[in-house]
């Protein structure tokens, strides 16, 4: 049993974690929380099981192309439900245009794709019981995404103009800065994220619309624990989150696995609205 | 008087939101010379900085900068044409290291250029070269100063727009930023330069203007006569 | 002016029967609707009557608010399984059940609530989110109370509320009297704090708002509704499961107000009427439903973020006189502000406060008299606002006292200072756009109000006499700033300059005994600033003590009888205006040198 709680609670959270990942990085471009992270991560699913499952597309092409479509879906949130907001005077509406927004493409999905859950296509084949590649291969994804863009932050310029833009607006758009550009991309890059998470999770959650709604508070949760726009914390508290959902769930039941999740993430947050692990120092001025 | 102007501001009107906070402002820049920018707070100099550099649009009026409108322009337009802002109080970026800052300013240069920029930008501040690989945040305030200056220069702009550059700084490191701004008007760039410090800022400029209350009141130059009783007057809101 | 005339006759006619029209016309259509014979239409207006039973109390909370709550199915549900639960296994009485419906609704509605004290908006909706997804899955997974998946038999209502017809009538009835409640809140003030919680959350404070206890009550009593409107859901589904409280109602509860229009009861009703009905006029709609509320909600936001109320506000279209002039009526300030036989300074000891590494004050004394005006001057960074909010527990300092008299004032608890006889303005004036100017100079006199919010809801004598009386003195301070004839109108049409003055308006309401003004002329003409000065002046002959910060130096020599000047967050010289100007440290401070 414990091996089992371990794998799959590690595999939940590392899904958890790509889609707190996701979050941050909207949020450092544009000071935006959207609801269309955990959407764009049932995305990853849904695209993953019609083009590898549906149409017969090679597992690797299949991947690029549920990315780029995720990517796409990103940049159009940005242009539909961010822009026109961070252009107005009331930038709090976000909240509600997100959502919209979210709606959008959960409700686009259930008519489009299925109201019932779709079964994922075996990528690779490799593994059984607790080594299944369902398991493994989102621990794999977030282990590459963080690489990745510990990669970008620290080693390409365009990672250095997102941490400047994300530490303050103001001073990176007077210097000249293509702010509305790195805005885009960093939605784009969002969305490739949150992709991955759903097409390397697609064997253990299926395609299926209502994950949407399920990943957006999940994959909160971490970024609640962790600290806003803190990747490392949004790792750290999705694996907690996924191993202590998984370990209530097998011991005490479902019921109270949800309640002890909720009850935490609420003492939590109150207790320490800044995460457990800190957010990076507040802006000046 | 317009027809040598580098930068040439005609009854521009800008505020935020409701509040009107500049009216009918007219100011000139020739190429190679400071212009000081003095008055008391409030007064909108800051804002009269955002409005020419494209951080905040206008309500009325025009401005033209070597020939052609700024009416539209954001602050990436305005600094690929040279018009270079260093905004106010030392807002490097912390996590970055001080080449990194620099590197950035030079976003949307060749990537051959970039290096070279970054040296010559440098090389002005001895003290923040010493400094290359550390990070914004472990810089002193005068340090941050300085490399927000530096910034500026990397884009080696034709104007430069300087908001208290003073502000934090010991008076050592004052003198050593305006001896800089005096080195590069005598290579040809201009600056407006918005400063408290009045004497300081006098003793370096050529031509100086006041703004109380969101208008000109003054416009002299920085040599002239009983300047400072006009000043004065100025201050305490009354037409010098 | 044909304006005043106006503005007049709308005062003269009782406005609440122009503005109780429509719901009594709502009311007539409700009530011959089963004369149509279409079983059906009675059906779906059922519904539609049980959904504005929550959403009328939810309103409170979203549309006056303003807190983001995108779950409430989740108190529908729980409702709904208490009354359910209660009449198939307990065999408790339907109406005992239903009012356990309302205690269970109003106790979850203060959980779902309470981190809304502390949590800004995106957080507040996720928690609210969570909570609806728990709620679903205890619902579904704690078989033995609620059936599970296979669920549990709605509680049937006893003669005469049995039939179809009964029980509309029943659900008719109480939307009614939700309606007329909300109304009554929304026009009191408690209805005006929470309208200032949401669009100028500083002001409230300063106008002694309590906050917590004041959403706290809006949740309780949203939530009771919520539960009401469970337990009758229940009844209309006859049987329930899980799956009949999908997120797809908690959208359309939230989208119903959004569209309706924030601020408004009449709006959130007819969208709330509208959006039940509409997948019933075609039937492949159904399907799209939720897609279509999703992509109205969008074009809301970013188009019209008024709602219907908004484009209903015919009023706010007819253009204002322009070229108006502010001119205040110094010779009303008695009726206003009168004061007995005390004579308390406000004193400053020792204030030091820094933020992080930064010293804002240091070491700061200051004394105000009543029946003076202190003027506090100096250049940026010196710390003037910042002694203003220590004042006003905006700012909390690290030591030092504040002190009325012989009574030492709390440091920070911004929302006791308007007790304590303090009021303020604000640099940049904070108004609520969207309330009328009078509502917003009503909202300064909120601790005026002693009647409960039971007693507002069933609009009881005290209410009534304390609302009038509140009005009357309201409409005597827009008087005395000269701008009684702008009082109907929407705040976000007015001028900067005339906001100034409502601010100042606001700020006596509750006959502060100290008048404190953040930089009251900035903005102003020179015309309007002689004119303010006039009326600093009188306030402070009227017996209150007058702090003004400023930028104008010589708006401050004209007005103030002693002038304190700060650098670098200690004085740099205290003394009357004379002395000031004489004081060379001081212009040197000014010129920097």
């Amino acid at each position: 049993m414990l091996a089992s709680i371990i794998a799959s609670g590690l595999a939940l959270g590392a899904v958890y974690a790509l889609i707190g990942i996701t979050y941050n990085v909207m949020f450092a471009a544009s000071r935006v929380m959207s609801f269309t992270a955990g959407q764009l991560g049932m995305l990853g699913g849904v695209f993953g099981a019609l083009f590898v499952g549906r149409l017969g597309v090679p597992g690797p092409v299949g991947l690029v192309l549920t990315l780029a479509a995720c990517a796409a879906v990103g940049v159009l949130t940005e242009i539909i439900a961010v822009r026109p907001v961070l252009a107005s005077l009331e930038k709090h509406l976000y909240v509600l245009s997100t959502l919209a927004a979210a709606l959008l493409i959960q409700q686009l999905t259930a008519i489009e794709w299925s109201t019932e859950p779709q079964p994922f296509p075996r990528l690779l084949g490799l593994g059984s019981g607790i080594l299944d590649e369902k398991f493994w291969l989102p621990v794999l994804a977030c282990a590459a995404v963080i690489g990745g863009l510990e990669w970008m932050y620290r080693r390409t310029l365009v990672g250095r103009a997102f941490i400047a833009i994300a530490e303050d607006n103001f001073a990176a758009r007077a210097l000249g800065l293509p702010e509305r550009r790195l805005r885009m991309a960093s939605f784009a890059l969002a969305g490739a994220v949150a992709g991955l998470a759903g097409f390397s999770s697609g064997q253990l959650l299926l395609a299926f619309f209502a994950n949407g709604a399920m990943l957006n508070f999940y994959g909160f949760v971490p970024v609640a624990l962790g600290g806003l726009g803190n990747n490392r914390g949004a790792v750290l508290g999705g694996l907690a989150l996924g191993l202590f959902q998984q370990a209530a769930n097998f011991t005490v039941g479902g019921v109270f696995a949800s309640v002890l999740v909720f009850t935490v993430f609420i003492v939590v947050l109150l207790a320490a609205p800044q995460g457990l692990f800190g957010a990076p120092a507040v802006r000046r001025v | 008087m317009a027809a040598d102007a580098l930068l040439h501001v005609e009854a521009l009107d800008a505020g935020y939101g409701k509040i009107g906070v500049l009216h009918r402002v007219d100011l000139i820049v020739r190429p190679a010379e400071i212009v000081a920018l003095l008055g008391p707070n409030g007064a909108g100099k800051t804002t009269l900085l955002r409005a020419l550099s494209g951080l905040l649009p206008w309500t009325a009026g025009d401005a033209t900068f070597a020939g052609s409108s700024l009416r539209g322009a954001d602050p990436r337009a305005c600094a690929r044409a040279g018009l270079v802002h260093v905004v106010e109080g030392h807002r490097v970026f912390t996590q970055l290291s001080v080449t990194d800052n620099l590197a950035l300013a030079a976003y949307d240069l060749p990537r051959g250029e970039r290096s070279a920029r970054i040296e010559d930008a440098l090389q002005v501040f001895p003290e923040i070269a010493a400094k290359h690989t550390e990070k914004g945040g472990a810089l002193s305030g005068g340090q941050q100063q300085m490399l927000a200056v530096a910034q500026g220069l990397v884009r080696r702009p034709r104007l430069l727009l300087l908001d208290e550059p003073s502000a934090g700084l010991s008076p050592v490191l004052v003198d050593r930023v305006l001896l800089v701004l005096a080195r590069l008007r005598d290579a040809g760039t201009a600056v407006l330069l918005v400063e408290q410090l009045v004497e300081k800022s006098l003793a370096v400029a050529d031509r100086v203007y006041a703004l109380a209350q969101g208008r000109i009141v003054l416009n002299a130059p920085a040599q002239a006569p009983g300047l400072a009783a006009r000043l004065e007057r100025a201050y305490l809101g009354v037409a010098a | 002016m044909p304006y005043i005339a106006l503005a007049r006759t709308r005062l003269a006619v009782p406005r609440s029967m122009f503005a109780a029209l429509p719901y009594f016309a709502l009311l007539l259509v409700a009530l011959a609707l089963p004369l149509a014979g279409q079983e059906y239409w009675t059906v779906i207006a059922t519904r539609a009557a049980i959904y504005w039973v929550l959403v009328s109390g939810l309103n409170l909370v979203v549309g006056f608010a303003g807190q983001l709550a995108i779950g409430y199915v989740a108190l529908l549900t729980l409702g709904a399984y208490t009354a359910s639960v209660l009449v198939e296994r307990a065999g408790v009485h339907p109406f005992l059940a239903l009012a356990a419906a309302a205690v269970v609704g109003a106790m979850a509605g203060v959980v779902v609530g309470l981190p809304a004290l502390r949590l800004r908006t995106f957080y507040f909706a996720m928690t609210t989110l969570g909570f609806a997804t728990i709620v679903t899955q205890v619902a579904l997974a704690w078989t033995g109370v609620t059936g599970g998946g296979i669920g549990v038999p709605g509680p049937s209502l006893a003669a005469p509320f049995d039939t179809a017809q009964g029980f509309y009538l029943l659900c008719i009835a109480l939307a009614a009297a939700c309606t007329w409640m909300t109304l009554n809140a929304a026009n009191s003030r408690f209805g005006r704090s929470l309208v200032a919680i949401r669009d100028a959350e500083v002001a409230a404070e300063a106008c002694g708002v309590a906050k917590a206890r004041l959403l706290m009550l809006v949740f309780l009593f949203s939530g009771a509704l919520a539960g009401i409107a469970g337990g009758l859901f229940a009844t209309l589904q006859s049987y329930i499961t899980p799956d009949a409280f999908t997120f797809d109602l908690s959208v359309l509860f939230f989208i119903a107000i959004l569209i309706g229009g924030r601020g408004s009861v009449l709006g959130p009703l007819l969208a709330t009427l509208l959006l039940t009905a509409l997948p019933e006029f075609a039937a492949p709609l159904v399907a799209w439903s939720t897609f279509l509320y999703a992509a109205l909600l969008l074009v809301i936001v970013l188009l019209v973020p008024g709602g219907i109320a908004d484009v209903l506000d015919f009023r706010s279209r007819r253009a204002l006189p322009s070229g108006r002039a502010v001119v205040p009526r110094i010779q009303l300030l008695p009726a206003l502000l009168s004061y007995g036989v005390s004579r308390d300074d406000l004193t400053l000891r020792g204030i030091a406060l820094s933020f992080g590494a930064v010293r804002a004050i240091d070491g700061l004394d200051l004394d105000l008299r009543p029946g003076e005006v202190h003027g506090l001057i100096g250049p940026n960074g010196s710390g003037k606002t910042t002694t203003l909010n220590a004042i006003c527990g905006f700012a909390v300092p690290q030591s030092g006292t504040v002190r009325i008299g012989g009574t030492t004032l709390p440091l920070g608890a911004a929302p006791r200072r308007a007790a304590a006889g303090i009021g303020r303005t604000f640099q940049t004036p904070r108004i609520v756009g969207e309330a009328s100017v009078i509502d917003n100079v009503m909202i300064g006199g909120t601790i005026l109000g002693r009647a409960t919010l039971i007693e507002t809801l069933l609009t009881l004598p005290r209410h009534r006499r304390e609302e009038a009386a509140l009005r009357d003195r309201a409409m005597t301070a827009l008087r005395l700033v000269g701008l009684e004839a702008l009082a109907a109108i929407r705040a976000d049409r007015l001028q900067h300059s005339e906001l100034r003055f409502v601010e100042i308006a606001r700020a006596l309401m509750p006959t502060p005994r100290f008048l404190l003004l953040d930089e009251p002329a900035a903005g102003l003409s020179a015309i309007e600033i002689e004119r303010l000065g006039q009326l600093v002046v009188a306030i402070s002959r009227q017996g209150t003590g007058v702090l003004l910060v400023e930028h104008h130096a010589d708006l401050i020599f004209a007005v103030c009888d002693r002038v304190t000047v700060l650098n670098l967050g200690q004085t740099l010289a205290s003394g009357t205006p004379a002395e000031i100007q004489a004081h060379r440290d001081v212009v040197e401070a000014y010129l920097g040198r």
